[in-house]
């Protein structure tokens, strides 16, 4: 029963880690400026924080069945929280949510044709 | 194309161990890193965004996909469109210090994703700054823009 006793543990180790990358995630949305940072820091970060729960709970219950459920579910949750977060900020850009003053340099400003910042 | 640009060589089942392993450790690192900085009291956050025309080398459509996908996937970078026609990447960056740190950080995770996903990597240059691209009068049709 050893090795079923350090599973478990480390199983719990990583629920605990994906519950403090969603929380420290949504401390995010309120801190970020603008669409844009809390898409890229945010959106992606709240699916590291499900994925390591799925993989925590794989490791507490391990079957082979329930290992090709986690690993379906995991790139499944990966490739939509990418595809999602592109999605808003593409949308987001479009309808004319300027970046926050700290942002730099801003190439895309360029293929605009009404150039909405002057 | 710099002289220290990351080129993949090896057999491809090589590339694509290593481009995984690397690609893992690069996304631990940025979590950490936007982590910490969303904790950071206001004032000393290191945050300096900016939006970078990106040169890219990809070919085909699951090339394209799958590096906006890996870009955004990293915390702290985020693909907002790209340009084929062009050959760019659009890439919204957390914390870009210059345009070459951003230009050099995606065009060597491209070059190790293409090394994975080729069976040859093949020529893999590009330039490092992109060509502004002009709006141009006559938009397709369905272009909103």
């Amino acid at each position: 029963m050893e090795i079923y006793e350090i599973a478990h543990a480390a199983g719990l180790v990583l629920v605990f880690v994906g519950i403090l990358t969603i929380i420290i995630a949504g401390i995010g949305l309120f801190r970020l400026p603008d669409l844009y940072l809390r898409a890229s820091a945010v959106g992606t970060s709240a699916g590291l924080g499900v994925a390591a729960i799925v993989a925590g709970v794989l490791l507490m219950d391990f079957s082979w069945l329930n290992l090709i459920k986690a690993i379906v579910a995991i790139i499944a949750q990966l490739l939509t929280s990418a595809v999602g977060s592109m999605a808003i900020a593409r949308s987001g850009y479009l309808n004319y949510s300027l970046p926050a003053e700290i942002t730099h340099t801003d190439d895309l400003m360029k293929t605009r044709r009404d150039n909405f910042s002057k | 194309m710099s002289a220290d640009t990351f080129h993949p060589r090896g057999p491809w089942i090589w590339r694509i161990i290593t481009f995984l392993f690397w690609y893992a450790k690069e996304f631990i690192l940025a979590n950490t890193r936007v982590s910490l900085d969303v904790l950071r009291p206001k004032g000393r956050q290191k945050m300096s965004p900016a939006i970078i025309a990106v040169p890219a080398a990809s070919e085909s459509d699951a090339e394209w996909t799958m590096i906006s996908n890996f870009i955004t996937l990293t915390p702290g970078t985020l693909t907002l469109t790209i340009s084929r026609e062009h050959k760019i990447l659009y890439v919204h960056g957390m914390f870009v210090d210059s345009r070459e740190a951003l230009v050099a950080e995606i065009q060597e995770m491209e070059n190790r994703m293409l090394g994975a996903m080729r069976r040859k990597p093949g020529d893999l240059s590009r330039p490092v700054e992109a060509p502004v691209v002009e709006p141009v009068d006559d938009p397709e049709a369905g272009d909103i823009q």
